[in-house]
């Protein structure tokens, strides 16, 4: 009776981990950051290749976490095959082996505007932040990041992006350091400490967002008077009639990359997957649609693109502040934690 | 003696016994093992790690050493294995990860020995405490995980010393976690104990309706019932409203993102886990007892105290066991109606398991907190009446 049981028991546990593999065969799943990218992206970069192709295509959304996958690297157990990833963690997630050295014999590599192609990271599209407000509310609010910190002049509760990441930069322009010098002031000890006192003047008065759609939220239902969250969710909300004009002056602006996982079942799929929604045309149509700003050359210079996406971020570089990715790789995970120290004080 | 029977009984508990073993003691062995392992440098770097533990640790090392951890080193970037290396050393000291990748980048360019290349390109690398670091994060165990725990690290000569003080929080956090959690675990019992009394003294059909009350938010989501307190406890929600309209307030009042929040969202998410318990408790208590109690001439207040009271222990003892461990883990509640101030460990858990991928503090953390829950529960155990005299009845 015994015997009997273990070995049912025995049966049904091995074929319960031997499920996970029988599924292998699945569809090429590409995961982003959700939002309306995503939902335009859909339709014209992964279905837009699923036809041509005649493959199927999912995707789904994360947060930017990189422990999922991590560990599905680390357990073998590989679900996602593309993922759009920040490029600070890109080049970490590059060194630490979870993606996939790019195969620039499938994608190809002269596309790109400089910085585009990387050892495991295809330029995507860019996305930057800035100050927001509703004028509705506030008819004249903060014009830069000194005025953010003026809480005698501009009363309310602020919303910054939880995280070392931009807000670091953010206090010392707030403190008066140039644009040009916020990184060679942030690399040292001292300017380190200088943001985080500046960061102290303000802290009673800011609540962090976590995702993007939350400064939208809290700036929309008066929860907070001002907020920096994302350009394009802005410019979004804005055509769909409410007033928060974007302020060029306080971008700070990157580039996601499309990666691939390490190991993934669908590898060759998934770099070609990639070429493809790097390519001029996809990404011409998709500009149709949604204010994309790519790092596809042909379609970032694009005069006619450029003309009908004015929040193109790559159309405001000269104005805004370029979201250094060295200086993150080397100081990322020190800051972070940081500034997770700082924050729970 | 091996009967029937008792193989009966082994069969009907194997499933279980399984289930516990591979969901709980397994990860959970898994977990601990993680927080003192240490085998990135030694399964990155087996030829340094080999020399690094024949050095004696005063003089600097050979060219040899050198020359081996920049060989591995360029052959785990190539096979993109450098990664865990160059975390683990940056860990223990922020800088290091960039002072290996420039010494790797130039190396190709020296002409003579690798040890003087590297030192002209940065002193430290002629420093015997930075090769003590490394050699220190040879494995197989590190305390690191765990003194960081606690806000302690090793100093460069292996002396433990506090952290830097932007960098100590965790003892903090740890003494916030339980305060919220027993402050919580307070209200609960003083708020369940007349509610559980009441439903166990109406009659059925009041008390089946009072049941499905507290038993309906229960079946809730966590996550939908914090979130309508956000809603509720918005600047301009339903309460800051109805507060401004009866001309209480000019200001709309901050109560959202803060601690009032945090712990009126989480007695409420708790508050059955201590009504359930203390009602079924209560509903054994036989009224005898008290009749007796009052016959024999007790007022009140003293048949309550001497009689109810003691009587209906285990299952203020349950509920507040439980109410405790579950408000020590929580995570979604004050994320998102407390503010940065109000946030418990397993923030910081979670921190370092999904956004900095830092799994052995993490790890520790858990443990830890793990360890301290323990200890409280065994001193509750020992000193509150009701945990043994009755028996935690659940």
């Amino acid at each position: 009776m015994k015997s009997k049981f273990f070995v049912s028991a025995m049966t049904s546990l091995l074929l319960a981990c031997a499920l996970p593999s029988l599924a292998s065969a699945r569809d090429l799943m590409v995961v982003g950051f959700g939002g309306g990218f995503q939902d335009n992206a859909r339709k014209h970069l992964f279905q837009g290749y699923a036809t041509e192709k005649g493959v199927k295509v999912i995707d789904d959304v994360y947060n930017g976490e990189m422990a999922k996958l991590y560990s599905m690297v680390k357990s073998g157990d590989i679900t996602f095959d593309v993922i759009m990833v920040e490029a600070p963690e890109m080049v970490r997630a590059c060194e630490d082996g979870v993606l996939e050295k790019l195969d620039w014999t499938l994608i190809n590599k002269d596309k790109f505007i400089p910085g585009g192609a990387s050892t495991c990271g295809a330029g995507a599209v860019g996305w930057g932040v800035s100050l927001f407000y509703d004028q509705a509310r506030t008819p004249q609010g903060p014009a830069n990041y000194a005025d953010l910190w003026n809480v005698q002049k501009f009363p309310g509760k602020r919303s910054l992006r939880s995280g070392a990441k931009m807000t670091m930069e953010i206090a010392l322009m707030a403190d008066g350091v140039p644009m040009a010098d916020v990184y060679k002031v942030l690399a040292t000890p001292d300017g380190q400490k200088r943001a985080f006192a500046k960061l102290d003047e303000l802290k009673p008065h800011i609540v962090w967002w976590k995702s993007g759609a939350q400064p939208l939220q809290l700036v929309g239902s008066g929860e907070v008077a001002y907020a920096v969250g994302y350009v394009g969710r802005t410019i979004k909300a804005t055509e769909g009639g409410a007033k928060y004009p974007v302020q060029w002056n306080t971008l700070l602006f990157s580039f996601d990359y499309w990666t691939v996982v390490r190991n993934s079942p669908n590898k060759a799929e998934a770099m070609k997957l990639v070429n493809y929604m790097t390519d001029e045309k996809p990404l011409m149509n998709l500009a149709q649609d949604w204010a994309v700003s790519p790092a596809t050359a042909a379609v970032a210079n694009n005069p006619e693109v450029v003309k009908k996406n004015p929040g193109m971020v790559a159309s405001h570089a000269r104005e805004g502040l370029f979201i250094s990715t060295d200086f993150w790789v080397e100081n990322g995970a020190d800051l972070e934690a940081k500034f997770n120290a700082w924050v729970a004080k | 003696m091996v009967t029937k029977r008792n193989l009966l009984a082994a069969a009907l508990i194997a499933p279980l016994l399984l289930l516990v073993l591979v969901s709980f003691i397994v990860p959970l062995g898994a977990t601990l093992y993680r927080a003192v392992e240490d085998a990135e440098i030694p399964t990155i770097l087996p030829q340094t790690t080999a020399l690094l533990k024949q050095w004696d640790g005063e003089a600097l090392p050979s060219e040899q050493v050198y020359r081996s951890l920049i060989t591995e080193l360029r052959d785990a970037q190539e096979q993109q294995k450098a990664g865990p290396v160059l975390n683990r050393l940056n860990f223990e000291e922020t800088g290091l990860r960039s002072m290996l990748l420039q010494g790797l980048r130039a190396s190709g360019r020296f002409a003579g020995s690798t040890k003087e290349g590297l030192i002209a390109l940065n002193p430290r690398w002629g420093d015997p405490q930075f090769w003590g670091l490394v050699k220190r994060s040879t494995g197989p165990w590190t305390p690191l995980y765990f003194l960081r725990s606690v806000d302690l690290k090793l100093g460069p000569d292996g002396a433990v010393v506090p952290t830097a003080e932007e960098e100590a929080v965790f003892i903090k956090l740890f003494l916030r976690t339980f305060e919220i959690s027993l402050t919580v675990t307070l209200i609960c019992a003083v708020l369940a104990y007349p509610i559980a009394y009441t439903l166990s003294i109406l009659p059925q059909v009041w008390t089946n309706i009072g049941i499905m009350l507290v038993l309906i938010p229960f079946w809730t989501s966590i996550l939908v019932r914090t979130t309508a307190w956000f809603i509720i406890l918005q600047r301009e929600g339903p309460i800051n409203a109805l507060l401004i309209s009866l001309h209480l307030v000019d200001q709309p009042v901050t109560m959202i993102f803060t601690r009032f929040a945090v712990y009126l969202a989480m007695v409420h998410v708790l508050l059955p886990f201590a009504i359930l318990p203390l009602y079924s408790v209560m509903k054994g208590i036989k009224p005898d007892y008290m009749r007796a109690a009052a016959s024999l001439g007790a007022p009140g207040w003293r048949r309550f105290l001497r009689i109810y009271l003691p009587l209906s222990m285990p299952g203020v003892a349950a509920g507040a066991m439980m109410v405790f461990m579950l408000s020590v883990g929580f995570y979604i509640t004050p994320a998102l109606v407390g503010g940065s101030g109000d946030q418990m460990i397993s923030y910081f858990i979670a921190f370092f398991t999904n956004t900095s991928v830092n799994w052995g503090i993490a790890a520790a953390l858990a443990a830890l907190l793990m360890g301290m829950t323990g200890v409280l529960v065994a001193i509750a155990w020992l000193l509150v009446p009701g945990f043994r005299a009755g028996g935690v009845r659940v």
